[in-house]
């Protein structure tokens, strides 16, 4: 075989996926290209400008853990930083932050372009090379040929991507760029199961024609909490949002226009989220709803587009500017982008290891929408643990594989290659069983021995990262000695500040653990040098340590009770085949895994629940009969 | 659909017996019917009873006449084709009808092979298979009912609307959450609150009517007890309306513990005969004395016996000393002689829940000692025409199910943070749906998105 330049990780797309995927691959050492069709879109937000949310934010922070880029981004080009859920525990708050969408482009691209054994290529990925089972290489459509011994599917949206905007339809991989046609068919060829699934985006106005006076304010937070573990201070200025409403007349011109909708005229087929509906789904399927909350998000410092979000529709264009038009405070709006539903190709993610690899050809992995995600965080992290595990076999180490105790990455590749997708996926912490262990000011603690391990984590972030967890300890072992006596001259100025009798004597720990307790009374508390040198986060996540132990170690109990089959034996000689019931799909499963034990057996991808009954009645039954 | 081996097994107890049911599972079922029959374009309607006659193909001799019923998949027991031979009772027979079918290809079944597929087809959940397991061990008419409610998924039924009360709970809750940029409406406190006592009332009346259920399952162990030559053994018998012991006017005839089964008002009972507690210097009795003792031990209820024809003795009260800790029954047997005006005044404890008199000779007073036994039982069993929970795995969950909505229902009521509260209710969702089937947090997913409107 021939090939015009030669690789250890190929990268197709330069999305949110691809770049951290080149990024860790080309930092672990290999030599990695990315190809892309558009070195200028390197790392574009196709929705709404914005990183982060509930569940997202916390995917951020490990994305950062783990010695990714995204946070570290994020944190330069954010515009608008609030974190979400300030009212409630530590566990279910998380980082948001708005975009200055041209801003992050530009970094994304200037850090890629930073990194060495990275190289951008720019082309449209038409054929994968496969001999034997592995892959070897791809094709370009100007008949160039890479090699590569491992190659990264990043392609988003783009597989097979078709645009719907009112009764018009066409082949796109985003609004104004061409779909990946060829490479969808390609995957076809080598047999990959492949289904459809449904985005979508709402159109964007011209900030100048926004009367926005009549729309509420969302300020930014005073003191913004960075994504990334490295960032001290956020230096962007801040910029304020806009919260407003439809009204029954907007839904009432939806609704006498809705055969006009691809979604209901029945000519769009893919699934699309459930948590992210058009303005169509909301006014149908929400009929006594009187009004819709919308956001105007404005897309960066030096633009006047703001994205209406909430709005997402695939009505025709000239309904969408009417229908803007009759927003409160919008009369007079133009939209520059009309909004636009999109169907694209997916992967079946059943189809892959933990470690992102498809069973199928050897070498290749798939990171992102492809396996049937949706935003940015989800994508992000599939591609950065798809960078690592491509580098990983190409130079015979041992790959990264994350458990759902640990982190959020964990839960979401296991839930994919488990259970496949049936709409777009999106994390939400109810996904994980030990959400109060996985919280987003913890991620280090969880996952940076990982990223230092691998060689992603530098010396200065390590360096950081045992300062923090010295500082911690100091504070956690502070909370436990320091007490209070009636006696003592503080003891009553603290009953006073919590309103309430606190017995003989209290420890810091004991005082913090009261739900009328807020940190900064515990901070004020401490010795005038801790107070120096710690911080105030520093002692919010000892706090949130001490608040869920209890929770967690019952949990575990739960846990352990519900699985106590987990360590029933799997004898040596075993024959699953032998085992009747069980379909061929789950006997080769099962051989494949080759589980030890019940547990074991029991996390093995894509086993039904029935078939592991079915496993689990035979061991039991074996048990006893020895 | 995978290919399976066909399986065979006598599917009635072995030994003669009126008709024997031969079962067959899987894709060969059909076909062994037709070669069995010799008419290979039988087609059978399914659910229908055909009189045939059946033959050994290879031989074309007559093994049997019999009737042959056609179950289609996946509307059969096991979800595969099934085909149930009824023949003659005769294990000669029975077993010449399973070699034949044995040649044809079909495998004898392994011990709840059948339940396995049913189970692997989806046909059953894990509850009703365990129910299947209680119907075939079930003792009594009353203990079939509730394994045949149970199999009918009638636990399952009763419990599901309590899940989806819990996770109208836990939406609310969970969405607020997870949601915080939405416009959802406000969480109603004490709307949640009242649900979630209304469901802690629910699952512990559940739990409660398990010592009605263990019951009926396991039956109740009554032990009989007494100094040697009081009648126990008569009483025994009477009970069993049976000659199993052997009565003599020898003392001490009952060296060892005799158990039986009977059945009170449906409610299995194991009745154990005990040899007579003295001190004797006949070892062999003395072994029994030993016996005696660990039956007292396992007896959920004692029968106490003294002749009340006869002065109390000290062995009769150290008799007593033995299980006056015991639940017990004081009985005073032979009630046809002249009472000894002492013994009417019998020992008694704080566990004695009646004293009845009794002649094991006329068989009088024997049904006023059976309304004793079963009285402490029956008293709580008003709902035994409802389900009753007969599984201790059932009941230790729902007794996990109530303790962990009880913490939620604290924490709320303190206003902590929802991520707290959810931990209780999602362990509660988690030990319902050990015993329904699973709800995943996309199932609580897609309640909410079925909910509210949710989406920036």
């Amino acid at each position: 075989m021939s090939f015009d330049e030669i690789f250890d990780v190929i990268v197709i797309g330069g999305g949110h996926a691809g770049c951290e995927a080149a990024s860790a691959s080309a930092r672990l050492g290999s030599q990695t290209a990315l190809v892309t069709l558009n070195l200028d879109l390197i790392g574009q937000m196709s929705c709404n400008p914005a990183i982060g949310g509930i569940a997202k934010g916390h995917l951020v922070r490990e994305i950062d853990a783990l010695g990714g880029i995204m946070g570290r981004i994020i944190d330069r080009t954010g515009i608008q930083f609030r974190l979400l859920n300030r009212s409630r525990g530590p566990a279910v708050q998380s980082p948001r932050a708005q975009a200055d969408r041209a801003l992050y482009r530009t970094e994304m691209r200037g850090t890629l372009e930073a990194t060495p054994n990275l190289h951008l290529r720019q082309g449209l990925v038409v054929d994968l090379i496969v001999d034997d089972g592995r892959i070897h290489g791809v094709e370009l459509q100007d008949s160039r040929r890479l090699a590569a011994q491992a190659v990264i599917i990043a392609t988003g949206t783009f597989l097979n991507g078709m645009i719907h905007t009112g009764p018009r339809t066409y082949s796109a991989g985003r609004a104004g760029e061409p779909a990946s046609i060829e490479l969808a068919e390609s995957l076809k060829r080598h047999g990959f199961p492949v289904g459809r699934l449904k985005t979508g985006t709402p159109p964007r106005l011209d900030g100048r024609t926004i009367h926005w006076d009549a729309f509420q304010p969302q300020f930014a937070d005073e003191v913004p909490v960075p994504f990334s573990f490295a960032t001290d201070r956020i230096e962007q200025p801040q910029i304020t949002c806009y919260l407003g409403y439809t009204t029954e007349t907007v839904h009432d011109t939806i609704r006498a226009n809705i055969h006009q909708s691809p979604l209901y005229s029945g000519k769009i087929k893919g699934i699309g989220p459930r948590y992210c509906p058009s303005i169509e789904d909301k006014v149908v399927k929400f009929a006594d709803k009187t009004r819709h909350q919308l956001f105007l998000e404005p897309e960066g410092h030096s633009t006047n587009e703001v994205y209406l979000n909430g709005f997402s529709t695939s009505l025709p264009a000239d309904l969408q500017q009417d229908l803007v038009n009759q927003i409160p405070g919008l009369e007079d709006a133009r939209i520059i982008r009309p909004g636009y539903a999109i169907e694209y190709d997916y992967v079946d993610p059943r189809e892959l290891t933990p470690y992102l690899e498809t069973v199928r050809v050897k070498g290749l992995f798939h990171a992102g929408q492809i396996n049937g995600t949706t935003g940015y965080e989800e994508a992000g992290c599939q591609g950065i643990i798809a960078g690592i595990n491509a580098s990983s076999s190409v130079q015979g180490r041992r790959g990264l594989h994350l458990k759902r105790e640990e982190s959020y990455i964990g839960v979401l590749i296991d839930d994919l290659i488990k259970q496949g997708v049936d709409e777009p996926y999106r994390i939400f912490t109810s996904r994980a069983e030990f959400r109060l262990a996985l919280r987003y000011d913890n991620a280090d603690a969880r996952l940076s021995p990982y990223g230092r391990e691998l060689g992603l984590v530098g010396d200065v972030d390590w360096e950081r990262f045992h300062q923090r967890r010295d500082r911690r300890a100091v504070l956690k072992a502070a909370l436990k000695t320091t007490r209070f006596k009636r006696a003592d001259v503080q003891y009553t100025a603290i009953s006073q500040a919590v309103g309430a009798e606190l017995g003989d004597a209290i420890t810091l720990e004991q005082l913090a653990n009261r739900p009328e307790v807020q940190p900064a009374l515990i901070r004020q508390l401490l010795s005038a040098e801790l107070q120096r040198e710690t911080g105030i986060s520093d002692l919010e996540s000892v706090l949130a340590d001490s608040l869920y132990s209890g929770y967690l170690r019952s949990q575990q109990t739960t846990f352990d009770r519900l699985h106590n089959h987990d360590n029933l034996r799997v004898p040596h000689d075993f024959e699953f085949r032998d085992i009747n019931g069980l379909s061929h799909e789950m006997i080769e499963r099962l051989e494949r895994a080759c589980p030890k034990t019940f547990g074991q057996a029991r996390r093995v991808p894509g086993l039904t629940p029935s078939a592991l009954s079915n496993l689990l009645v035979q061991l039991t039954a074996q048990q006893r009969s020895l | 659909m995978p290919i399976k081996d066909t399986i065979v097994a006598l599917s009635t107890p072995p030994g003669r017996s009126g008709i024997g049911i031969i079962r067959l599972s899987g894709q060969l079922s059909l076909d062994i019917a037709r070669a069995l029959i010799q008419k290979p374009s039988f087609v059978p309607e399914p659910q229908h009873v055909y009189l045939t006659t059946i033959r050994d193909p290879a031989t074309g001799d007559i093994v049997d006449r019999g009737l042959i019923t056609y179950f289609k998949a996946p509307h059969s027991f096991t979800g595969e084709d099934v085909i149930e031979l009824s023949c003659h009772g005769s294990p000669v027979l029975l077993r010449n009808v399973l070699d034949v079918v044995l040649s044809l290809n079909a495998r004898l079944a392994e011990p709840g092979e059948f339940t396995l597929r049913a189970l692997s087809h989806g046909r059953l959940n894990l509850s009703q298979a365990e129910a299947i397991r209680d119907l075939i061990n079930a003792r009594t008419k009353a203990a079939a009912l509730q394994a045949q409610r149970q199999l009918g998924g009638e636990l399952s039924r009763q419990l599901q609307p309590l899940k989806n009360i819990l996770v109208e709970v836990i939406v609310p809750l969970e969405s607020a959450l997870e949601f915080v940029e939405d416009d959802l409406p406000e969480v109603l406190i004490d709307q949640i609150l009242s649900k979630l006592s209304m469901l802690g009332t629910r699952i512990a009346q559940l739990g409660d009517t398990f010592k009605s259920g263990r019951l009926l399952r396991d039956g109740l162990k009554v032990v009989l007890v007494g100094k040697p030559n009081v009648g126990k053994s008569s009483v025994f018998n009477e009970l069993l309306v049976q000659d199993r012991a052997i009565v003599t006017e020898v003392a001490g005839t009952t060296r060892d513990s005799l158990s039986e089964a009977i059945s009170l008002n449906g409610i299995p009972i194991l009745l154990t005969d005990t040899a007579g507690l003295r001190t004797s210097e006949d070892l062999i009795e003395n072994l029994g004395v030993g016996r005696t003792r660990t039956a007292i031990a396992d007896a959920d209820l004692i029968v106490y016996l003294i002749d009340r024809s006869r002065p109390i003795t000290a062995d009769d009260l150290a008799v007593f000393e033995e299980v006056r800790a015991n639940p017990n029954i004081i009985a005073l047997n032979k009630s046809d002689l002249p009472p000894f005006p002492q013994s009417m005044d019998a020992p008694t404890s704080e566990q004695t829940i009646a004293v009845v008199n009794i002649s094991a000779k006329l068989g009088t007073g024997l049904d006023d000692l059976r309304a004793a036994i079963i009285q402490p039982f029956m008293s709580q069993d008003a709902r035994v025409d409802g389900l009753l929970v007969t599984d201790a795995r059932h009941f230790d969950l729902l007794k996990r199910t109530g303790d962990s909505l009880r913490t939620s229902e604290q924490l709320l009521v303190e206003r902590v943070s929802e991520e707290l509260v959810l931990v209780g209710l999602y362990d509660a969702l988690r030990y319902l749906g050990e015993i329904t089937g699973e709800t995943t947090p996309d199932d609580v997913l897609s309640e909410i998105f079925a909910t509210f409107c949710i989406g920036k």
